[in-house]
């Protein structure tokens, strides 16, 4: 297909006057050349402060659209600028489908907001949301007052990245007042736990079976090599382990060493060691003379999982390791459902350590 | 569809995680393979399901065959074909892994010694990889090979298991070839491993579109109210392809159409569509209501098989443009042939909810296009304000294969003065919502097969019902006096005129694909 709007392949596309957005829309479906169909699944909107956000967000959005059909809202903000001032664009992003020669696009409204950032952004969202579907929020900023409960209100789903807050209290404090804004109806999406997923899934999948259940309640060591950096994932980790297996900490040795006190008054300790390496690098787990391990596997993007027990010969499996990238994370969050209790669960084990 | 019976209730690590449970470690034992359904579906299918994280560590492929050949031998032809036929790429690091875990073990199938020799290898197995006992043993050879391969397994302790461990077994169609041989291959089965575990397998119900039909139907409101006798005018099953019989006619010219399609893919097709709701998702919770819908079917007596079944054979003709054989020039086909490559069916479900709906179900070869669709069409509006004349119907199409989707054709009003009304089709596909391709019926299959989900399996009731319908069926065409007729229908054709008859008489149509 060609269409006007997509000659470049990461341009912003047609500029638009506030008010025919719509009406463009149309239009841009309809002097389309080819066969093409349009299609969405949900509203993503994403929201950044970083100058230059516009383009960047814009090529994400082009790689995500090939697997997660939405109407794209990208909004960047400059909320210093002296005078408000909103411009928009519209633009296609147009992939091959899977099961053939079809062209598939997705429709990306693009907006610089300039001056009153905070005022003018539930306006411009809701006013251009494709109806009776969800609305994903991914706020790239931190969260700051006032909390402008028009927005938060019409948010299904809010993707944060808490890996890089500077203060991980005040920000859950302000999602803490969004959800009551939301009558607890948001589901938090936090990308430091997204970036877990394939960890977290290589680990479990150990205790699928019967016969290893009572390994679990004879875990007595636990190592987490993080990279710098990402101690906050780490220290997920370790609070979803606590979570699910009932431990609460005991004591904070340091911030890389914890005892956790598991229901029977056994004693677990947890070492978080800072390693080069992926975000979480290798997971071990000690219970009585069994080890099992997740590690990164030497090309990246597999993870090597294994269990030892004595002499017992070692056989490694390799399972996908999923991409710590944005456009990786945000795929793995888009492709799952459901409330996020397990996370929530995690983060009340831990919320003092982070 | 239901939790597997195997999984535990309380990982508590699983809790949340998107993925399903991983199954338990097993020994999966293919007999047959070195055949074509191990290299292009099967073996591929593992890869997939290892490529994605699915498998557990520890599961292992024995291939079970004739030929002489090692384990080295068998995975370097297995590297070829699964390069070549699976869904994903091949990843180098991911093969070689997978590879260390295919083993070949060369046997006669009616060699008793062969299954000692087997045993104690997986009993190896069972230490080296920690398989801890469970077996999957996969049928992939020729039915006239189950019956050996299934005494041989019983002979050599193989269908036993010790405490926490399983054994199941798999069983490619077809379930016999009619209702004596359906039974008889049931009861062999039966002498070495339970109902529960065995596995029947039928591609069709492990395709995404055939497991939505439950979903469409039980977790829509909207579909619930109309799904009756009293807003449903007729359904309509086509399972066509272009293909003609190919190298099958071994094969094909015992079966034909009726039993290689009818009997099993749109049999169980039709019971998804027709079905009550299940008490729950388990799977015998599922096959119930599917059985009951068999039961259902109405039987016609011999007299009336000819005026609502109607059988047919292709002669030479035009597919995409090039010229074909017709059926009797095929390559190892009789040339007196009297094998059906088209049947087209009316039946009726006779229950409460279904009552004088028409069912027609129509299959053939070298048709003019490959698909597999089912359509509902709706009963018209009153015939008052815009219907007078209307002739359309409201019309649900549940697309199987390939374009896999749903579309609901609905009437609107042309823009414009004047009124005029033209249906208007709204269409939801699976490759344009949905980037992520389906996963390949015989991974979704295996993977429920080693988790203990026999869901999408046949029961043996369900297939003996099945031949129950389809055995009159038989008998009537191959009587010695007034067999119904074989038509003839050009390759390239929608098959013979009289399955056209078979609607029209009644005042329909089949639906233009």
């Amino acid at each position: 297909m060609v269409m006007p709007a997509t000659t470049e392949a990461y341009s912003l596309g047609t500029p638009v006057e506030m008010g025919k957005i719509e009406q463009e829309l149309k239009k841009l479906w309809h002097d389309g050349e080819g066969a093409m169909t349009r299609a969405s699944l949900m509203n993503l909107a994403v929201y950044s402060e970083q100058p230059g956000s516009l383009n960047n967000n814009t090529q994400l959005m082009a790689r995500l659209t090939e697997n997660h059909a939405c109407r794209a809202i990208v909004i960047e903000a400059d909320c210093n600028a002296d005078d408000d001032l909103v411009s928009a664009w519209i633009s296609a992003h147009c992939h091959v489908s899977s099961v053939g020669s079809k062209q598939v696009c997705c429709e990306q409204i693009s907006f610089l907001l300039k001056g009153g950032c905070t005022i003018q952004l539930p306006s411009i969202v809701l006013s251009n949301l494709d109806s009776d579907l969800p609305l994903y929020l991914w706020w790239q900023e931190e969260f700051r007052e006032p909390m402008d409960p028009q927005l938060w209100w019409w948010v299904d789903r809010v993707i944060y990245d808490s890996h890089g807050w500077s203060d991980f209290h005040s920000q859950i404090h302000l999602l803490a007042l969004m959800q009551e804004e939301a009558n607890q109806r948001i589901v938090l999406c936090d990308l430091n736990w997204t970036r877990l997923d394939n960890l977290r899934f290589a680990l479990a999948q150990f205790f699928d079976h019967p016969a290893s259940h009572h390994r679990l309640a004879k875990i007595s060591k636990v190592r987490i090599d993080f990279a710098l950096g990402f101690r906050s994932t780490a220290v997920l980790f370790a609070g979803w382990l606590g979570a699910q297996l009932n431990w609460r900490i005991e004591e904070v040795k340091s911030p890389l060493e914890l005892r956790f006190i598991g229901a029977s008054m056994r004693h677990i300790d947890v070492e978080l060691r800072e390693r080069d390496g992926e975000a979480v690098h290798e997971v071990a787990l000690t219970s009585a003379d069994v080890e099992f391990r997740v590690t990164y596997a030497h090309c990246g993007d597999l993870l090597e999982v294994s269990r030892t027990q004595g002499s017992e010969t070692r056989h490694p499996q390799l399972m996908p390791a999923g991409k710590n990238d944005p456009v990786g994370l945000i795929s793995e969050e888009l492709i799952r459902g459901g409330p996020h209790r397990v996370y929530l669960n995690a983060l009340h084990c831990v919320r003092d350590l982070l | 569809m239901n939790r597997a019976p195997d999984q535990p209730q309380a990982n508590p690590l699983r809790e949340g995680l998107s993925a399903r449970p991983v199954p338990q470690p097993c020994s999966i034992v293919i007999f047959g393979a070195t055949g074509d359904l191990t290299h292009r579906k099967l073996v591929p299918a593992l890869y997939n399901l290892a490529a994605d994280g699915e498998l557990p560590p520890g599961v292992v492929i024995v291939g079970f065959a004739r030929r002489d050949k090692g384990d080295d031998g068998f995975r370097s032809d297995l590297d070829e074909t699964t390069r070549k036929f699976s869904r994903q790429p091949v990843r180098d690091e991911i093969w070689n892994a997978f590879a260390q875990s295919i083993f070949y073990h060369q046997s006669e199938f009616g060699d008793e010694a062969g299954y000692k020799g087997l045993a104690e290898r997986l009993e190896e197995l069972d230490k080296s990889h920690g398989t801890r006992g469970n077996r999957l043993f996969y049928l992939a050879a020729g039915p006239d090979q189950f019956e050996p391969i299934l005494k041989n397994l019983k002979a050599a302790g193989l269908n036993q298991t010790c405490k926490g461990s399983w054994a199941r077994v798999i069983i490619e169609k077809p379930f016999g070839t009619d209702l004596a041989s359906a039974r008889e291959l049931n009861r062999v089965v039966r002498n070495s491993f339970t109902e529960e575990q065995t596995y029947r397998i039928d591609h069709f119900l492990g395709k995404e579109t055939a497991q939505n039909i439950l979903v469409m139907r039980f977790a829509n409101a909207i579909f619930s109210p109309l799904w009756n006798t009293h807003y449903i005018d007729n359904v309509q099953i086509t399972a066509a392809e272009t293909l003609g019989v190919g190298t099958r006619a071994g094969y094909y010219e015992e079966a034909g159409a009726l039993r290689d399609m009818v009997q099993n893919h749109l049999i169980q097709l039709l019971c998804l569509v027709a079905m009550e709701p299940p008490t729950d998702l388990s799977a015998d919770s599922i096959r119930d209501e599917k059985v009951k819908v068999v039961r259902s079917l109405h039987r016609w007596s011999r007299s009336e098989i000819a005026a609502n079944v109607v059988r047919g054979q292709y002669t030479k003709g035009t597919i995409h443009g090039e010229p074909v054989l017709g059926y009797r020039q095929e390559q190892n086909v009789n040339p007196d042939s009297q094998t059906e490559t088209f049947v087209a069916l009316r039946l009726f479900i006779d229950n409460w909810r279904w009552a004088d709906v028409p069912v027609y179900m129509r299959v053939g070869k070298r048709l003019p296009k490959s698909a597999t669709e089912i359509s509902i069409h709706f009963k018209k509006a009153p015939a008052v304000l815009f219907n007078k004349d209307l002739r359309d119907l409201n019309v649900l199409v549940i697309r199987i294969q390939p374009d896999e989707g749903i579309s609901l054709r609905i009437h609107a009003k042309v823009p414009g003065t004047s009124f005029r009304i033209e249906p208007v089709k709204m269409d939801f596909h699976y490759g344009t919502s949905f980037g992520k391709p389906s996963p390949e019926a015989y991974e979704r299959l295996l993977l429920d097969a080693m988790s203990g989900d026999a869901t999408l399996f046949a029961r043996s009731d369900e297939v003996e019902e099945a031949w129950a319908f389809v055995d009159p069926i038989e008998e009537a065409w191959h009587a010695k006096k007034d067999a119904p007729q074989l038509y003839f229908y050009p390759a390239g054709s929608w098959g013979p005129e009289a399955a056209d008859d078979l609607l029209a008489r009644d005042g329909r149509a089949w639906r233009r694909l």
